[in-house]
Order: structure tokens, then C-alpha cells, then sequence
């Protein structure tokens, strides 16, 4: 898989604030690779850096396919998070227009439009205006607007927020099928669940900085340890005693045991304690769901250090 | 630039198919056509009342024909009759009468050098002043009897005149005397009718400078900045902006002018495109541009820092009053166009183009100097605020969901 884009110890400041710190990561082609992290971790001013949108202060972004100097615009399609579209114009017109602007035939560009209208449901809205179209349509309008020209790069800043999941549905099919027509997709998202669907790598990011960085599997792998939740009063010092048990958080009578990495649960589950006073007991995996709110709450519980060969 | 091509030809478009920008169009012209005809008919009204005349006249010398002549190629609606009426009866003859005026001429009265002149009550009291022009075959009589020659009669109707002159324009008075009265009219169209159209132009690009303030708020409103941005710079965004309003302006200025010429043409017997292909045009047009080129970048950088016009602060409502800023230069301009208000908004960034083409218009001679200061400073001043608006424009079209504040302003023009 060739590499589309580089980013490389980007770094970027905000008056005295550092807001990106020493960023680093490939995007390859046919791969969806999910930048993720909570709101105003930095997920956006990466995304705004490599389209050059805003410049970092140090750091390189390159595009390894491209020979010419700058960003090859024609070639990426962009869904910026805040997006929008021209109030009074025609559907067809203005996706005939971000066209155009990306140099891409026109002829085609209207066949495309057509066919993609008709697989969002939107059949014979092309000469409706975009003020009457819902929110939802609005959107969807916008996808296309983003991957009209036939991007080999597409970047795509929280493309499920605020959709429908028929919606959703319809957007992850949609960019599951590019990536496996060869387009390279970045795609920046606060929404876990959606994104361990069909990410192939990530990339986690909290106030700027890496947390992890790897494929879906090995990050899955990595963190997502053994958890045993208890029901029942037991002493704190009683829990810690128990042996593999690496945190402790306790809530009432729920109590949330974090194991160490290589624990066996059949052994682990024999050697708990007599005393232990047991109303209801699971015990499962960590989703990456908790992985990210372990990061965005600061708890830093399961990840100290992450890093992996992508 | 291709892309600045681009973003003009989509702003054209966009607004050619808006109906709003349609019915703007086409108004404007009907509104000014609508001000020409209730001006024209006003005013015409009311010229019609002061000049009918009777006029009879007992002429005991024998020049009635020579006045009434005369009268009529004064572009008096006179009617000059013969009477024998006697100055005793007069007054009888007055009485019922309705714009009538009784002269005697004879030489008696041409000894005392006064002519009375009785007129019904409705005539106007300063009627007797427009009498004056029949001074001229009068007095020609007068010296014709006094056996002067030709010569000598010419030297003394032309009288002795006391006029102000300007030194600059001493030069030029000169050679323009030359060419005498009858040029008076031809040249003060020869002047206006390049100024007016340069003004319409003007007037025109203005207006629809600012709609580019609506267009690159409007951006910042539905969010559409970025996508367009991963496509093309802002510099590109901005130049295809105001490329495409110019032609907006010009297609403006295109629909009034359509309406206008054959209205013109209609309602005088002027020759327009005479006077209209004249080098002056071009500058006025130039004027024009440069004074587009400045409002429009201003505004297009001031839009960018606005997504709600209705909570915009002062700051912005100020800069949006610029471009009114010449017509505080009408009055003193037009009283003096070679004086000091009109010097200072000569080199005013904002006012020069407006009132350099009021003053060029009203001014005999050229002040060729303050023509060349003013278009440097117009030049420098306009790449300057393009350069600026640029800055602005750049990081402010940006920035969602708040208006910016001139502080905020400020700081991006240091960057």
C-alpha cells in the first residue's frame, strides 16, 4: 500500500498555547485511518494543517504521490466539521461549482452527481434549492460535494455528527466502499463505537498530543484488557489484595477491577478471595469506547504509553 | 488566477439567477428614470408660467421687427405686438388684462435713457430686468442715429466687464475665449456628458461594492468558506470576489445606461456619443475602477470579520458609511472646485475618486498636479487596502460562529 499522506513532528502554537505536539502519522491508500480524541484535543487543527488551511510551526506534511510542490487540492476531497453550503443555489450548482473548482470535467462531474443523489435518496432534488433540503439532506449534499471529483485522498472532520444512524449507515457504506476502491480516508471523530467499526489504523490524541497510535487490532489488543465488575460491598483494601489487579475504581457498591494485560480469567476467577462479597459479577473486555474515556477524563488508567508499528 | 476566474464567474451566476439581485437590477434604473420625469415635469411647470408675455409695444421709431427678432432668438416665448396706445390710457387697458406688458419707445424717452414700462398686476416685479434684453437693438439704434461707425459700435456694446480670474487658469482662458460664446453650451456638455457617465458607473460599482459585504458575510453564515478553501486560497476566493461583482457592477451600470442613452437622446437633441468617446471618459472610468477596487476590498476583508450584520458593532458600521464620504464634498466642491475642501478630499484615500471626478467635472482647466497626486494616492492606497483586506479576509472568513472585534482586526493586520 503506497502512502498518500505524511505528516511528520508536526507542531503547532496558538500565541504562547501548544496545541499540537510533535504530531506524527501516515495515511496509505485503501485504508480508513481514524484520528481520534475529545473535543478540542487538537483533531481539527491537524485536519486544518494538512489542508493547508492553517500553516504549522514546525513539521513537514507531504504528499508522497504527489510530485509537484504544495497540496495537490484536485486530489483530496475535504468535509470540513463546520460545513455548510450556499443558501439559494441549486443543488446541482453548486456541486457543479466544488467541481469545477477542483478541475474535474463537468459532463462527468453531472453523471456522478446524479448517480450519488440517487444512492442518498435524493433522486430529483439536483434543481431543488439547498435552503428547502433538511438538515440530514444538507449533509449528505456535502458528502458529495466532498468526493464528486474521485479523490485519492479524502478527509472527512466528524462526518457523523449530528446524522441520523440511516444516515450514518449510508456514510459508512458509502466511505467503506471508496477505501476498498483503493481512495486513502482520514477521518476525525469523537464517536468511538462508530469508528471501531471501520477503521483499519488510529490515531488517539489528547490536548495535542499522541496517545496511541496503531492498527484497530493491536490497539485492541494493547488496551483492551480484562475488566471485572462486582456488585456487592467489599473493602478497598480487600480489592488491591486480590493479585493481577492493576486499578481499582469504586462507585457505591460497584466496584471495577482493571487486570494486568496477560491474565487468564479462568485462574484469575479461582484466585479471588473468600471474604469477598459477591451480589453480581462480570467480567470483560475493555472497548475502546472506555479507552477514550479513560483519556478524555484524564484517568489514564490503561494508557500510560501506547505505541505501535503501524 | 484561473480560479479567481472561477469563484467571479460563479458569484456572477449566483446572482444573475437570484431574483432579489434581478429586481435590484432593473428597479434602480426605473427609480432614477422616475426621479428625470417627475423633475422634468415639475420644473417644467412651473418655467411655462414665467415666460408667456404679451408685450405691446408703441413704437414711434420703427423697431419692433429688429426686437422681435431678437426676442426670439433670446429663447423668450414672447409675443411682441404693435399698439398706439397713449401712456394716459394705460391703465384702463391694464386693468382686466393677464400677462401683458406696454412699452414706449420714442425718442424722448430714448433721450432720458428710460423706457417706462407698465405691466398687468400678475407679471412678476422683476420682469422689467428681463427686459434688458432688448437693450442691445435699442442701443445699436441709438448709436446708429448718433452716426457712429461700425467699429465704434462694436466697441461700445461690448461694454466693460469686470471678471475674476484665476491665475493657473489664466493660460487657458485665453485660447477658450477664442472660440466664443456659441461654444459655451458644447463645451459644457463636452464636460458633463463624460462625467455623468463615469458617475453612473461610479454610483453603480459602488452599490454593488457593497453586496460583496453581504457575499463574504454570507460565506462566513452558511459555512461554506472552508469547503471552498480546500479547493483555492483566499487570496484567489477574495480576487474572484471582487472580479465578479465588478462585472455585476458593470452589468449595473450596463441596464441603467440602456434605459438612459435612448431617454437622453429622446428627450434632448444632444449628441451623446459625440461627447461621450472623449480621452476624459477614460479617466472618469479609471477613477471609477480604482474607487471600486478600494471600496470593494475594504469590504470584502470587513464582511469577513461579520456573520451577523445585526449585531455587528459600530466599528464595521462606520467602514460601511465610507464610501458616502465624497458627498460631504458636494457642496464645498461645487462652491469652490479649486479650494481648500476640495484640495483636501483630493488626497483623501476614500474621497479622492469622487471628488476628483466632481471637480473635473465643474473645472475649466485641469489642475494636472493635483490630478497626479491624488491618482498616486488613489493607486497606493487602493493595493494597500487590497494587501490589508487580504489579511483580514484571510483569517476572519475563518472564524465561525462570532463577529470579530476591531481589536481582533488589528492584531491579524500585524501578523
Amino acid at each position: 500500500m503506497s502512502t498518500m499522506l505524511e505528516v511528520n513532528g508536526l507542531n503547532k502554537y496558538f500565541k504562547d498555547k501548544h496545541v499540537l505536539k510533535d504530531i506524527t502519522f501516515e495515511v496509505k491508500r485503501g485504508e480508513i485511518m481514524a484520528i481520534l480524541g475529545p473535543n478540542g484535543a487538537g483533531k481539527s487543527t491537524t485536519i486544518r494543517n494538512i489542508m493547508g488551511i492553517l500553516y504549522p510551526d514546525e513539521g513537514t506534511i507531504r504528499f508522497p504521490q504527489h510530485d509537484g510542490n504544495g497540496i495537490p487540492q484536485n486530489k483530496i476531497g475535504y468535509l470540513p466539521e463546520e460545513r455548510g453550503l450556499y443558501k439559494n443555489v441549486k443543488v446541482m450548482d453548486i456541486l457543479l461549482y466544488l467541481a469545477d473548482l477542483k478541475d474535474y470535467p463537468l459532463d462527468k462531474a453531472k453523471e456522478r452527481i446524479l448517480a450519488y443523489l440517487k444512492k442518498f435518496d435524493l433522486e430529483g432534488k439536483e434543481n431543488v434549492s439547498v435552503e428547502e433540503l433538511s438538515k440530514g439532506m444538507g449533509q449528505k449534499v456535502q458528502f458529495i460535494g466532498a468526493i464528486v471529483h474521485e479523490p485519492e485522498l479524502l478527509i472527512l472532520d466528524e462526518p457523523f455528527s449530528g446524522l441520523d444512524p440511516v444516515s450514518q449507515d449510508i456514510f459508512k457504506d458509502e466511505i467503506r466502499r471508496l477505501r476498498d476502491e483503493g481512495t486513502a480516508i482520514l477521518l476525525s471523530s469523537h464517536q468511538m463505537n462508530l469508528v471501531e467499526e471501520m477503521c483499519d489504523r488510529l490515531f488517539m490524541i489528547q490536548r495535542g498530543e499522541k496517545v496511541i497510535y496503531g492498527s484497530l487490532d493491536d490497539v485492541k489488543t494493547e488496551y483492551a484488557n480484562f475488566k471485572c465488575t462486582i456488585h456487592g460491598q467489599n473493602d478497598l483494601a480487600l480489592l488491591q489484595s486480590i493479585p493481577d489487579v492493576e486499578q481499582v475504581e469504586t462507585d457505591g457498591n460497584t466496584s471495577v477491577l482493571y487486570l494486568t494485560k496477560n491474565v487468564d480469567p479462568n485462574g484469575w476467577l479461582q484466585s479471588l478471595p473468600d471474604g469477598l462479597h459477591i451480589q453480581e459479577l462480570t467480567i470483560n473486555r475493555v472497548s475502546l469506547h472506555e479507552i477514550f474515556i479513560d483519556i478524555a477524563t484524564d484517568k489514564r488508567l490503561m494508557t500510560e504509553e501506547g505505541e505501535f508499528d503501524a | 488566477m484561473r480560479n479567481s476566474l472561477k469563484v467571479a464567474k460563479w458569484e456572477v451566476k449566483r446572482n444573475l439567477k437570484n431574483k432579489s439581485f434581478i429586481i435590484g437590477l432593473l428597479l434602480t434604473p426605473i427609480i432614477i428614470l422616475a426621479f428625470a420625469f417627475l423633475g422634468n415635469w415639475m420644473g417644467g411647470s412651473s418655467d411655462d408660467d414665467g415666460e408667456e408675455m404679451t408685450i405691446y409695444i408703441n413704437d414711434e421709431i420703427g423697431l419692433l421687427a429688429e426686437l422681435n427678432e431678437f426676442a426670439a432668438e433670446s429663447g423668450m416665448e414672447w409675443t411682441l405686438l404693435e399698439t398706439d396706445i397713449t401712456e394716459e390710457n394705460v391703465a384702463d387697458e391694464l386693468e382686466d388684462a393677464e400677462e401683458t406688458t406696454y412699452l414706449f419707445l420714442n425718442e424722448t424717452n430714448l433721450q432720458k435713457g428710460v423706457i417706462p414700462v407698465y405691466t398687468s398686476d400678475d407679471v412678476d416685479s422683476h420682469f422689467p430686468n428681463q427686459l434688458a434684453v432688448l437693450q442691445g437693438p435699442i442701443l445699436a439704434y441709438q448709436m446708429e442715429q448718433l452716426g457712429l461707425s461700425e467699429e465704434q459700435m462694436v466697441a461700445l456694446s461690448q461694454g466693460v466687464n469686470f471678471v475674476g480670474m484665476d491665475v493657473d487658469e489664466a493660460a487657458g482662458e485665453e485660447s477658450g475665449e477664442a472660440s466664443g460664446e456659441a461654444a459655451s453650451e458644447d463645451d459644457f456638455l463636452a464636460k458633463l456628458v463624460p462625467a455623468a457617465f463615469g458617475g453612473i458607473i461610479f454610483m453603480s460599482i459602488v452599490f454593488t461594492g457593497m453586496a460583496i459585504f453581504q457575499s463574504a458575510s454570507q460565506e462566513k453564515k452558511d459555512k461554506i468558506a472552508e469547503i471552498l478553501l480546500s479547493s483555492l486560497k483566499p487570496g484567489e476566493l477574495m480576487q474572484g470576489k471582487i472580479i465578479g461583482y465588478f462585472v455585476l457592477g458593470l452589468i449595473q451600470a450596463a441596464v441603467l445606461l440602456v434605459f438612459l442613452i435612448p431617454l437622453v437622446m429622446y428627450m434632448t437633441d444632444i449628441e451623446l456619443f459625440k461627447y461621450l468617446f472623449v480621452p476624459e471618459t477614460l479617466l472618469y472610468v479609471l477613477l471609477a475602477l480604482f474607487n471600486y477596487l478600494m471600496f470593494s476590498a475594504i469590504f470584502v476583508g470587513i464582511g469577513a470579520t461579520i456573520e451577523d450584520v445585526t449585531t455587528s458593532g459600530n466599528f464595521q458600521g462606520f467602514v460601511m458609511m465610507l464610501p458616502f464620504l465624497p458627498f460631504i464634498f458636494i457642496g464645498p466642491v461645487v462652491g469652490d472646485p479649486s479650494g481648500i475642501w476640495a484640495q483636501v478630499g483630493t488626497y483623501i484615500p476614500f474621497t479622492a475618486p469622487g471628488v476628483l471626478l466632481l471637480r473635473l467635472a465643474i473645472l475649466d482647466v485641469w489642475p494636472w498636479l493635483e490630478i497626479g497626486i491624488s491618482l498616486v494616492i488613489i493607486i497606493v492606497s487602493t493595493i494597500l487596502f487590497i494587501k490589508l483586506a487580504g489579511k483580514i479576509f484571510k483569517v476572519g472568513i475563518l472564524m465561525y460562529g462570532k463577529n470579530a472585534t476591531p481589536g481582533e482586526i488589528w492584531k491579524w493586520l500585524k501578523a
